[in-house]
């Protein structure tokens, strides 16, 4: 009796759609974590310091050795505060 | 109404409309991000501790934020003085390391194979040692322990 290939395309078609979903969601989230794994379990002083860091780089996930800081970082975190215009 | 406006996109630099007196010193504020400052922290303990000291004690009377200036100022000036060395003197071992911290969490039981040559080589080059305060008397502090029981996911 021949095999009834048509019957495993379901099959076939989950298992691949499945291993898509997965890869998808798992290069969205290093895309927005610059290439690295995402940071989990994070509390206050996590945020606090990953706030801090996308004041020093520009994004939550950037890191610097500086041991200066770039200019304006000193009130940057006052800009929240700053009267707009509008 | 007001749109938010997000800081770094703004054009110029903030013009702070209340600036400190000058009778305040002026210090550079430290440019580390936070893996490296993770990296680096039991060796800022080493070496700042008098400083860091003096600035908690200080606080520890008035929790006003005009109040321990100057010993926040040498606590920054000390703190920067410490990375200055560190990447003159170990920067390869640290960036190892604090690029280990970034890709695991920031645990540093997930890093431990990374940390054993830092850790030597700011012994050799500055003389600081990595020491984790509260450890029970008579046991081995958990980053000297060579089979530790709680390690990472195998991968």
């Amino acid at each position: 009796m021949p095999v009834p290939w048509e019957a495993l395309i379901p099959f076939g078609l989950l298992t691949t759609m499945f291993a898509a979903a997965g890869t998808l969601v798992n290069v969205s989230k290093r895309a927005q974590n610059q290439g690295k794994p995402v940071r989990y379990g994070i509390d206050p002083w996590d945020e606090m310091m990953m706030e801090r860091d996308r004041r020093l780089t520009g994004h939550v996930r950037g890191q610097s050795t500086e041991p200066i800081a770039p200019e304006g970082f000193a009130t940057s975190s006052a800009w929240y505060t700053e009267k707009t215009s509008i | 109404m007001s749109a938010y406006k997000d800081p770094s996109t703004s054009s110029k630099p903030y013009r702070d409309p209340t600036p400190l007196p000058e009778s305040v010193p002026k210090v550079q504020e430290l440019g580390t991000t936070s893996a490296p400052l993770k990296s680096a922290a039991f060796f800022i303990g080493a070496y700042c501790k008098d400083y860091n000291d003096d600035f908690m004690l200080c606080k520890s009377e008035d929790r006003d934020p005009g109040h321990c200036l100057k010993e926040g100022r040498r606590v920054t000036r000390c703190a920067q003085d410490l990375i200055t060395k560190m990447r003159e003197n170990c920067l390869a071992d640290f960036d190892k390391h604090w690029n280990c911290l970034e890709r695991n969490n920031h645990q540093y039981n997930l890093c431990r194979k990374v940390e054993r040559p830092l850790n030597k080589c700011m012994f050799e080059k500055l003389g600081l040692v990595k020491t984790i305060p509260g450890t029970p008397e008579g046991q081995k502090p958990i980053h000297e322990v060579e089979k530790p029981i709680f390690t990472g996911v195998q991968k």
